[in-house]
């Protein structure tokens, strides 16, 4: 029996009894750019296969959606930044060792491209805000000349944003619970599927929406079969991963986890999804809702579960 | 550095010391005591220490700070510079030792071994406090320091070496 009692000194906020660093801004952004990042992938891909035509939701009407999150996104990181002032320094150097450091760089690129993107759709989209300046309709001609070109940088730089919000938590050895390589797939994977689940909703027609239905649904199968992966891989892990593991199994973060990330986040919708592909009459909006719903909860239980693993000494 | 288990009486002294010498902020400490009861009744051991950072030779707050202002010099010690860090936290989430903290003023803080102490020769404040003397710090690397020789004969541990970190602050047991 081991017992371990800090007598003096560990009074530090946010540290003790455990710690809190991160704050809810943490999670929200890393579903944003996860969000973000199925959104400029799918856009980028069905440009590249030449498609865009036939998808006008994914193109079109959800690549509003990243830019607004990529901004939000990156007003919640600013917001949980302590010495907020000095947040350029970011940009001063480039440290490769550092998930951070080039997640910061990706989205210094993706983000203005995001912009960029809905700016070349401007007048399909906003049909009736037309502005009447001339250089603004020669910069959309001239972004819908290279629509192309975007979505050929577009599509690596939404793989590297949906692997990197995963990258960046299991780069710490420090969090057993974070210090699986799984969590890069997986938040890359639950990344797409909110961003299919997006297009689900603003979809019109029906041939879209069963597509990224399906689409969804293999993301779905891929994502449970991650996180059996990383179950199985912590319960065969060390003491410390097998403790961290406890907190999703069977402690604080177990009804969050099963109920609303595995059971209402993934199989619910899964199946209806399945019904509603095989002929029923369900609404798709509510497995799209429940799957954004689950994302979130995924990234809220990840980071707060997450920092309060810690190794035993 | 070379913490003696067997001579710490947890007396606190270490940290006020620091707390005074580095002006830190009330609520808040780089150094800190722990005390440690093994075993089932009647066979019981209490080990006392001192811990802070353990200024790691692969250090990951060094590894995962984004800016580059968590830095580790040639002696090894690693230091924080407080105008190029963001705040992010990457550091506190990296340290297997919740050795850093963040300032109130904004920027992460920790234990500098007291590097503006030891530059000019003379001991950091907590082990030229230590009423028990149960603290050495010296060069590693020179084979005829203090520290060399009670590691040399005595024996000894480093915390959470499974965490891959190769940490300086080395235990007598």
């Amino acid at each position: 029996m081991q017992e371990e009692i800090f007598v003096s000194g560990r009074n530090i906020p946010n540290i003790d009894p455990s710690l809190e660093v991160w704050h809810w801004p943490i999670s929200v952004y890393l579903f944003l750019g996860g969000l973000a990042a199925g959104l400029l992938f799918f856009a980028s891909l069905i440009t590249i296969m030449g498609k865009d035509k036939e998808y006008p939701a994914a193109v079109k009407f959800a690549s509003i959606v990243s830019p607004i999150a990529l901004t939000l996104g990156l007003l919640a990181l600013f917001y949980d930044l302590t010495h907020k002032l000095y947040f350029w320094r970011l940009y001063t150097t480039i440290r490769i060792e550092s998930p951070m450091s080039w997640g910061a760089w990706a989205l210094l690129v993706i983000t203005p491209l995001s912009f960029l993107w809905v700016i070349s759709y401007y007048s399909e989209l906003f049909p009736k805000f037309k502005l009447n300046y001339k250089f603004l309709d020669n910069l959309e001609n001239f972004l819908k000349k290279h629509r192309k070109n975007m979505a050929y940088a577009l599509l690596p730089l939404s793989i590297i944003l949906g692997i990197y919000t995963g990258i960046l938590l299991s780069a710490f050895n420090a969090r057993p619970l974070w210090n699986n390589p799984i969590l890069g797939p997986l938040f890359l994977i639950s990344g797409l599927s909110t961003g299919a689940a997006t297009i689900i909703l603003l979809a019109k027609s029906a041939k879209e929406k069963h597509l990224f239905s399906k689409i969804d649904l293999m993301l779905i199968v891929i994502e449970l079969g991650l996180i059996v992966h990383m179950i199985m891989g912590m319960y065969a892990g060390s003491e410390v991963q097998l403790e961290a593991m406890q907190l999703l199994i069977g402690g604080e973060f177990t009804l969050m986890f099963f109920g609303f990330v595995i059971i209402l986040g993934l199989i619910v919708p899964g199946i209806m999804e399945l019904l509603e592909l095989r002929g029923f009459k369900i609404p798709v909006a509510v497995p799209a809702i429940l799957i954004l719903i689950g994302g979130l909860v995924l990234r809220f239980v990840m980071v707060e579960a997450g920092q309060i693993t810690r190794y035993l000494y | 550095m070379v913490i003696d288990t067997l001579k710490c009486v947890g007396c606190s002294d270490c940290v006020v010391a620091c707390q005074t010498e580095n002006n830190v902020p009330i609520g808040y400490c780089r150094d800190w005591i722990t005390e440690t009861v093994n075993g089932a009744y009647p066979n019981i051991e209490l080990e006392l220490k001192s811990e802070r950072c353990n200024h790691c030779e692969n250090a990951p707050c060094v590894r995962c700070c984004p800016t580059g202002a968590s830095h580790q010099l040639d002696s090894g010690i690693v230091l924080v510079t407080h105008d190029e860090c963001i705040g992010c936290g990457a550091c506190i989430e990296s340290c297997p030792y919740d050795a850093r903290y963040q300032h109130p003023d904004g920027y992460v803080d920790k234990c500098t071994f007291c590097h503006h102490r030891t530059e000019k020769g003379e001991l950091p404040a907590c082990v030229s406090v230590c009423p028990t003397k149960c603290m050495y710090f010296g060069d590693l690397d020179n084979p005829n320091s203090e520290v060399s020789k009670l590691l040399k004969n005595r024996k000894h541990k480093t915390l959470a070496p499974e965490a891959g970190t190769k940490p300086h602050v080395y235990y007598l047991i």
